[in-house]
């Protein structure tokens, strides 16, 4: 598919409307109308775009949010439930932990335990670029063939695939 | 000093590591956990097979801010080359990748570019 300018552009401010942090969000079909494209071309071409439709656009917007003020502190789950635009504390909860892997209270817990300065998110849980480089094992810098040649314990197995890989391009060039 | 690896911020490592194989076609590399992310790399099966991608977690604010902002501008956030452009884009097309730009002769190379969906727009490029 190729997308133009404009409609680029259209879908684009319609993904800035879809995070707005309104008191009264609009609904998806509201939002294809603003972007002037029908509501059908709408979900196909945002989710072709972007990777999501509008709708789990909206959801992960609202759970990042979710996350930054659980991580600075000062709210409580229920507060952030709302904050967020959710009425349901148990379906944002039970969203949040299958989204996020733990519950909004325990993210909060771990979010303090690692909070360094007051107001500041931790960086083990808003990584900034490259800084999970830091918590690797050794294996992870070892080219192909160091890692096919090293019988060390793998921790995954993508890194075996990696060692397959490498013995594949050593015998293509070999 | 090598350059052996470069990375590129994704909204989703899920996401992004089924696009940058499955549909670009480069192989996984490592896929560590760490902490609640992953240490996610790729390789080209055509390039170096120690040059890695880090398919890096959009998790600060600060990146994502920055991220969205330069896919509204249509800026590209890397690119990668290859040999046969229109075979490429011809290729991804199929696969139902978006273009914002098809393949156009500029200067010394012809480019197109791509969304990752996964927030990143990325330019193909073959020299002439």
């Amino acid at each position: 598919m190729l997308v133009g300018p404009d409609t680029f552009r259209r879908l684009c401010r319609a993904r800035e409307l879809l995070a707005e942090e309104t008191e009264q969000p609009l609904t998806i079909r509201e939002v294809a109308r603003r972007s002037r494209i029908s509501p059908f071309h709408f979900i196909r071409q945002f989710e072709a775009l972007f990777g999501l439709t509008p709708h789990q656009f909206r959801i992960q917007a609202r759970l990042d949010r979710a996350k930054r003020l659980l991580a600075t502190g000062g709210h409580s789950v229920t507060e952030v439930c709302m904050e967020v635009g959710m009425s349901s504390l148990g379906s944002f909860s039970n969203l949040f932990a299958r989204r996020v892997g733990a519950t909004p209270s325990a993210y909060q817990e771990q979010a303090r335990a690692a909070t360094e300065e007051p107001g500041v998110l931790p960086k083990q849980l808003f990584p900034g670029c490259l800084t999970l480089m830091g918590g690797l094992p050794a294996s992870a810098f070892r080219n192909f063939r160091e890692a096919s040649a090293a019988a060390a314990p793998v921790e995954c197995g993508s890194v075996r695939q990696g060692a397959a890989y490498a013995n594949q391009t050593h015998e293509h060039h070999g | 000093m090598r350059i052996k690896l470069t990375s590129i911020m994704v909204d989703d490592q899920d996401k992004a590591l089924k696009f940058y194989t499955e549909v670009l076609g480069f192989q996984k590399k490592h896929e560590i956990p760490v902490g609640e992310y992953r240490w996610i790399t790729v390789v080209s099966p055509e390039g170096p097979d120690d040059l890695e991608l880090s398919l890096e977690p959009n998790a600060n604010p600060a990146g994502k801010t920055f991220q969205q902002a330069l896919f509204a501008q249509r800026i590209p956030a890397t690119a990668f080359e290859v040999t046969d452009i229109a075979q490429e884009y011809a290729r991804l097309k199929e696969r139902g990748v978006v273009f914002t730009a098809e393949p156009a002769a500029m200067g010394a190379v012809t480019i197109a570019v791509f969304s990752d969906t996964c927030g990143n727009l990325i330019q193909l490029y073959q020299p002439i």
